[in-house]
């Protein structure tokens, strides 16, 4: 049988969802007879290719973030977000409660050590957006909420979808922190 | 899951007799008229989820979690609100309906700023329970990321409105339960806010830090900052034991992780005492005051320095021995009726000395005496009921006590006395109105003519009562002394006021006094005595219980006093050796000075303060949440402690008065 081909990309996150993955431990073995990794931040390849499973980590606060989904969205057949920032947005979503000048002007003018310091403005910068889960830019299939998820939902999840199912976790292994 | 607040609100007096019949879930289930259907659904383990909802409170509706299909209705409606019919066709898991309820969740935290990964409640929180429960892996609606306020500034207790789901389970508990009413909805629509009074910050508020609303919070919106983050419920021990903070002694839950006091709770089981206090819920677990570990001793210089238990007993059984019955012992009534009986038997048989007494030992001595002197006019009077008889009270009359700062609990027996039995409250403080907004009367006698007040009220009593003056001659002679003018001219208080509080007494069916301890500060037995006659006399001189409740300092203070020991002052008996038993009490400085005149002074107690730099011998000491024992608390009930953490390899303070005992009655040269 074929190797499943997966995908993955940390968005606006801590990275903390992909060492979850890392925490699965002896279960790796066994899913690297039936998984094979893309580009992915662990095989530091950057370019995403056609894939059957698409896995995102963080929520999309900026440009380049939404272009990230939406790219791995257009390549990937089933699209599965890790962790409360991809789910909900997550503790990124506190900066929605002031604007993005007001942030700017916070980190760059108030907060800095040096003086007279000015936000850059190139275009050649990814803007910042207001902080939105991904399923509020591109569709997703399945969630594993999480801060991080621990490597038992994740598990579950890739074997749900290994089984041909969408994962819906249940109660009792979710959770929000 | 945070366990549900009780209380003993009731509030349906509907006829719960007739029997009825529904049908939940094709199912022929049966119930009483007047019950709601929820109710009806959780007496048969049909499982609704609510949020708002909280076993004794009343019902509102509010979240909407628990709607159910009813076959008459057009619309889903609320269970828990939704009064049970006979012949009533009920679906309540319809997947419509679960839709319903996962929307209704999404909706919520979607409304404000829930940030689950850092809330102190997380893993306690019911919001997240159901969450859980109903899968909720995303939300559908965009986040309105309202910018909200936090109110700190109170002592104990925190608002975080970001986490608020508006479910009003605190608006009602502070209404129905701690019977204050300080929290409520401000605003209007989506701009609905929980508000302290005239929206203040809850530490200018008229709270009084009972904290029935942070127990009653199904989320992390209403913050314990004097447990926060110490540990989840599901971590923690939890033990029923005695509060120790006053005379009442309630039973608390303590909930503890690592041998560390995480949480104070009210139990589970059904007590109809209501709330617990700022002191029993708070500042039981916050203690600054550093804890003495080892016995201590005075070396060749002077010094106090750290030495094993058995030099530092040797050294006072030696001295001990050597003074004989020049020695005496004074102790704390926060301790067990087991430790202190253990002292007297030291003091009495061991060191053959009279010399014991309470740090609290003159309250008895003046409360004993006025009773004494009240004898003479016939029967022995029975005082201090049963405080929970305040709750049928229709007359309370609160003298000399700082009730929300000493008595919290008598506090919100009081208030719910005046809202639910409509009692009237007479104040009689010269400084200040104890239940500001409450009182329906404030008498402020000048300093320290309080008993011509009394007798003054009285005499107005008995003359408007023929039954009364006829049966009691000498009391009535002995009154008309206290002619309305002569009251108001000692008293300051005008001749209105003193016939409105006499109208109020002489309508009172069953009339409370509550006394506190600015009345020892007064010392004076006769005003314990005018305090008897009148509660006599409104009582229509009916028996010898007495609705007089002297409030007394600490827990044990009844238990002490019952094993005579605090019969004679000690300090008018110049003992020359000392046993202070402390514990982990305070005392006051006037004690202090006193103690300085001992030659030599051996202090038990578990943390230091100026007392401990005086004793020549220290010894260490358990505090509440470590000891066990017996105590007689107020009402004359007798209850039990349980240690709730364990201290290791620490004797118990009767082990260590045993060993000592033992230590002096060891002949010299048999050793």
């Amino acid at each position: 049988m074929a190797k499943v081909k997966v995908q993955t990309a940390w968005l606006d996150s801590c990275s903390g969802c992909h060492m979850s993955f890392l925490d699965l431990d002896e279960a790796l073995i066994g899913l690297a007879d039936k998984l094979e990794f893309g580009a992915s931040p662990i095989t530091d390849f950057k370019h995403f290719t056609p894939c059957d499973v698409g896995i995102l980590e963080g929520s999309i606060s900026n440009s380049h973030d939404e272009e990230v989904a939406k790219e791995l969205r257009a390549n990937c057949k089933i699209l599965l977000v890790l962790g409360d920032c991809a789910c909900f947005g997550g503790i990124n979503n506190m900066r929605n409660l002031f604007s993005t000048q007001d942030i700017m002007a916070r980190y760059y003018a108030t907060e800095s050590t040096t003086k007279g310091s000015v936000a850059p403005a190139s275009k050649e910068l990814p803007g910042l957006t207001k902080v939105r889960p991904v399923n509020q830019v591109v569709k997703v299939d399945c969630y594993v909420p999480g801060c991080p998820p621990n490597a038992s939902a994740i598990l579950y999840a890739l074997s749900e979808l290994l089984n041909g199912r969408i994962p819906v976790l249940p109660g009792e292994i979710m959770r929000f922190d | 899951m945070k366990p549900h607040v009780v209380c003993d609100a009731t509030w349906r007096s509907e006829d719960k007799m007739q029997e009825i019949t529904l049908t939940i879930n094709g199912q022929s289930v049966k119930g009483k008229s007047g019950d709601t259907v929820l109710e009806i659904c959780r007496a048969n383990d049909i499982y609704i989820p609510t949020l708002c909802h909280l076993d004794g409170l009343t019902d509102v509706g509010a979240c909407r979690l628990c709607v159910v299909e009813i076959q008459s209705e057009r619309k889903p409606v609320p269970a828990c609100n939704y009064p049970a019919r006979d012949g009533l066709v009920i679906k309540t898991n319809t997947p419509q309906i679960e839709k319903y309820r996962k929307q209704v969740i999404e909706l919520m935290f979607a409304e404000r700023n829930h940030f689950c990964m850092y809330c102190e409640q997380s893993g306690d929180c019911e919001l997240q329970q159901m969450a859980y429960r109903y899968q909720m892996d995303n939300v559908r609606f965009q986040g309105l990321f309202p910018v909200l306020p936090l109110d700190t500034l109170s002592e104990f207790l925190a608002i975080d409105h970001n986490r608020c789901i508006l479910c009003g389970r605190c608006v009602r508990v502070c209404k129905e339960v701690a019977a204050l009413r300080t929290l409520d909805f401000g605003g209007r629509g989506g701009q609905t806010m929980i508000a302290a009074d005239i929206n203040q910050p809850l530490g200018e508020s008229s709270c009084t830090l009972c904290g029935s609303c942070l127990q009653a919070c199904p989320t992390g919106a209403i913050i314990n900052k004097a447990s926060v983050y110490k540990g989840k419920v599901a971590e923690c021990k939890s033990t029923d034991t005695l509060c120790q903070g006053c005379d009442i002694g309630c039973e608390i839950k303590v909930m503890t992780k690592d041998e560390n006091l995480v949480r104070i709770e009210t139990p589970d089981r059904k007590t109809p005492r209501g709330p617990l206090c700022k002191i029993g819920r708070f500042e039981q677990l916050t203690e600054s005051r550093a804890r003495i570990n080892s016995p201590m001793m005075r070396n060749a210089k002077g010094e106090l320095k750290t030495c094993t238990m058995d030099e530092a007993l040797n050294a006072v059984a030696k001295k001990f021995a050597e003074l004989g019955n020049g020695c005496g012992a004074l102790t704390s009534t926060r301790l067990p009726s087991e430790t202190i009986n253990t002292l007297q038997k030291l003091v009495k048989d061991t060191l053959k000395s009279k010399m014991i007494d309470t740090i609290d030992g003159k309250d008895y001595r003046l409360i004993s005496s006025g009773i004494r002197q009240y004898n003479n006019n016939g029967a022995t009077p029975e005082v201090d009921p049963d405080i929970e008889g305040i709750l049928k009270a229709d007359c309370i009359m609160v003298i000399g006590a700082n009730i929300d700062r000493s008595h919290p609990v008598i506090g919100n027996l009081i208030r719910r006395a005046v809202s639910q039995n409509h009692a009237k409250l007479i104040v009689v403080d010269s400084n200040q109105d104890v239940f500001p907004l409450w009182s329906d009367l404030w008498l402020k006698p000048e300093t320290g003519t309080d008993r011509a007040l009394i007798n003054g009220l009285s005499r107005i009593v008995i003359n408007n009562n023929k039954q009364l003056t006829e049966s009691n001659s000498e009391l009535c002679r002995v009154l008309s002394l206290y002619e309305a003018d002569k009251v108001t001219a000692k008293t300051s208080i005008n001749e209105t006021q003193l016939q409105s509080a006499a109208k109020m007494l002489g309508q009172s069916k069953n009339f409370y006094i509550i006394s506190g301890n600015k009345l020892s500060e007064q010392n004076d037995a006769d005003l314990i005595t005018a305090l008897l006659n009148l509660s006599y006399l409104v009582q229509n001189g009916n028996g010898s219980n007495l609705n007089l409740i002297f409030l007394k300092q600490s827990i044990n203070s009844q238990g002490a006093w019952d094993l005579g020991i605090a019969g004679k002052d000690i300090k008018t008996q110049k003992p020359r050796g000392l046993y202070l038993l402390l514990s982990d009490d305070k005392i006051n400085n006037g004690w202090v000075e006193w103690l300085k005149g001992i030659d030599y002074l051996v202090v038990q107690a578990s943390y230091h303060s100026p007392v401990v730099d005086l004793a020549d011998v220290v010894l260490p000491s358990l505090i509440w949440a470590e000891r066990s024992g017996s105590y007689v608390t107020a009402g004359k009930r007798a209850m039990q402690a349980h240690p709730v953490i364990q201290r290791s390899g620490s004797l118990t303070d009767e082990e260590i008065l045993q060993k000592l005992i033992q230590k002096i009655n060891v002949k010299p040269g048999r050793s």
